[in-house]
């Protein structure tokens, strides 16, 4: 089911001497349906934001509400809200521990007390979301799988609780061109065709640009930019500020603008940029 | 004089019989700035670990500055002349103040105290980390760490610096930060450099790249007409640069471009 959250004036202090201020007066509505990509510097606030999203933490002050109802004052409440917003951790398959993929992935639809059938058709759901084979991998072991696949299977142990907000943080770090690749198009699958929100935390501005419908950056604790990626990535400037990059392929369209070539800065996709700069070097005829 | 030659490498791993490397011969001078790229498990961290000794090839011979890693003798030596440098920057540091830690590999080799001061400030210099000499290694971002444990193996003095994907961990910050103090040490101080990664764009800042699949070197060269062979790459598991994806398909559409892996390059021969 899709969910709205939203955050009212949220701050959060770190109690050490001297305390740090790692959120300052946060005002936020996460739509249903969003993909949002989340960036920022180290040490801007992005994990502790998602942190306060699925009930990890509290805020200093402020309130944290979802559908309707603010987290902080319903205890019993807050299980089922870290079941319906999934939390994907930086490199999360070190987290992995049982002998089976089958008993990794029964581990969190246990816990919520599921019977062993519904418990079997999520596990089989699960693994045919994130396109690996029952048969083939049920019974085998996480840590003879690759990195990439381990981390498929870490996302797939959230996916079987059904989530109706997936968080993930940086879950390219670590990975090859082809496992960023193939988890790229499954993250962009899942958001299509399934009821899933998403927040993406990402330093990989391409693959941002790509599947974002919404971007939100962060610096000291405060939020300094919110649109889409077309809006966002057209104040590079904006971007440098707060030592960020833009995608490679924008900052190419953006310097062939300035040399006078009027192209959109607005394309994410290799073909349709090749296309657009093609067609513009036509109609002028000089260069 | 070569820093490196690798003849007929292959290596097995002894748990599991995969054969990691298949015949390997690799020759690399004094003074290059290699990259080496491949997807997980194409065997190139394997071959850098043979190249301070960590693993022995179970066939042919790895001679570093001419010295042979079989023979006992000379491990010491080549792991004086050849410093590494891993992926995870939390696993590197071990000392609790960063001068401490840069000086560790020397206190080890028993070098007097005078020299260590010595040789663990210009270490620190050279990877501008001079200012952070009391500060604990957990005070320091991922970039900070990975300048830190470069300066440990700086002090060293070694000829040679392999790093194993070094800013795999790091934030867009942190991965320049790394790459333009490898670049001075390259430069500069003519330290040859291996550099294992899984950033094209780091990658195409070599002068020469190694591609590996499956145990193999399957191509050699200079990085921008290595990348522009899209279709190779990517079925063995490599994406390439957008900017290179870019002037690939401008090609393809009639336009008349070289082989380009630098946003300058190809703005200029648009515009």
């Amino acid at each position: 089911m899709h969910m709205l959250i939203e955050l009212k004036n949220v701050s959060y202090i770190y109690e050490q001497e001297p305390p740090v201020t790692a959120l300052e007066k946060i005002n936020l509505n996460i739509e249903p349906g969003a993909f949002i990509g989340l960036i920022g510097h180290t040490g801007s606030g992005k994990t502790t934001l998602v942190q306060l999203l699925n009930g990890l933490i509290k805020p200093t002050s402020g309130q944290v509400i979802v559908d309707g109802k603010d987290i902080g004052e319903n205890k019993k409440g807050l299980k089922d809200i870290r079941r319906r917003i999934g939390l994907v951790f930086q490199y999360p398959e070190h987290q992995l521990f049982e002998e089976t993929v089958y008993r990794e992935l029964a581990f969190g639809p246990k816990n919520l007390g599921l019977d062993k059938d519904e418990i079997d058709i999520r596990i089989r759901e699960a693994l045919n979301l994130i396109g690996m084979d029952f048969d083939k991998y049920s019974d085998r072991s996480p840590f003879n799988l690759s990195g990439g696949q381990q981390r498929k299977i870490a996302l797939a142990g959230v996916l079987a609780m059904k989530p109706g907000v997936l968080i993930l943080d940086e879950p390219f770090a670590g990975l090859d061109p082809r496992g960023r690749k193939q988890l790229t198009e499954l993250l962009k699958r899942l958001h299509e065709q399934q009821n899933i929100s998403f927040i993406l935390i990402s330093h990989r501005m391409d693959e941002i640009s790509y599947l974002a419908t919404r971007i939100l950056a962060l610096k000291e604790g405060h939020i300094v930019l919110d649109g889409s990626p077309a809006e966002i990535f057209s104040q590079p400037e904006k971007l440098k500020e707060i030592a960020l990059d833009i995608p490679q392929l924008t900052e190419i369209l953006f310097r062939l603008q300035k040399k006078g070539l009027e192209v959109r800065s607005d394309i994410f996709d290799i073909e349709q940029a090749a296309d657009e700069i093609i067609d513009k070097l036509r109609s002028r005829n000089i260069c | 004089m070569n820093q490196i030659e690798m003849k007929h490498v292959g290596y097995q791993y002894n748990k599991t019989g995969e054969q990691a490397l298949i015949d390997i011969d690799l020759t690399i001078r004094s003074g290059e700035f290699v990259g080496i790229v491949g997807s997980n498990g194409s065997g190139k961290s394997t071959l850098a670990r043979l190249l301070n000794v960590l693993l022995e090839p179970t066939e042919g011979q790895v001679l570093i500055g001419g010295l042979d890693t079989h023979k006992r003798e000379n491990v010491q030596q080549i792991r004086q002349k050849v410093g590494m440098v891993f992926q995870n920057p939390d696993n590197q540091l071990v000392a609790t103040k960063v001068e401490d830690d840069v000086a560790f590999g020397l206190e080890n080799l028993g070098v007097p105290s005078s020299q260590i001061r010595r040789r663990v400030d210009r270490a620190l210099e050279q990877v501008d980390m001079q200012d952070y000499r009391d500060f604990s290694p957990h005070q320091l971002s991922g970039g900070q760490k990975q300048r830190v444990a470069l300066a440990g193996i700086l002090a060293m003095e070694p000829s040679c610096i392999v790093l194993d994907e070094p800013t795999a961990m790091l934030d867009p910050r942190g991965r320049k930060e790394v790459m333009s103090v490898v670049q001075d040490l390259n430069q500069q101080k003519n330290i040859t450099v291996v550099y294992i990664t899984h950033v094209m764009r780091e990658a195409s800042r070599t002068d020469r790249i190694i591609v590996m699949s499956e145990g193999k070197i399957v191509r050699r060269g200079q990085p921008a007409p290595i990348f522009a062979d899209i279709d190779f790459m990517n079925k063995i598991g490599l994406s390439v640069p957008p900017v290179t994806e870019l002037a690939v398909a401008l090609r393809k559409k009639g336009l008349n471009l070289p082989d380009i892996m630098d946003v300058d390059e190809l703005v200029k021969c648009i515009c």
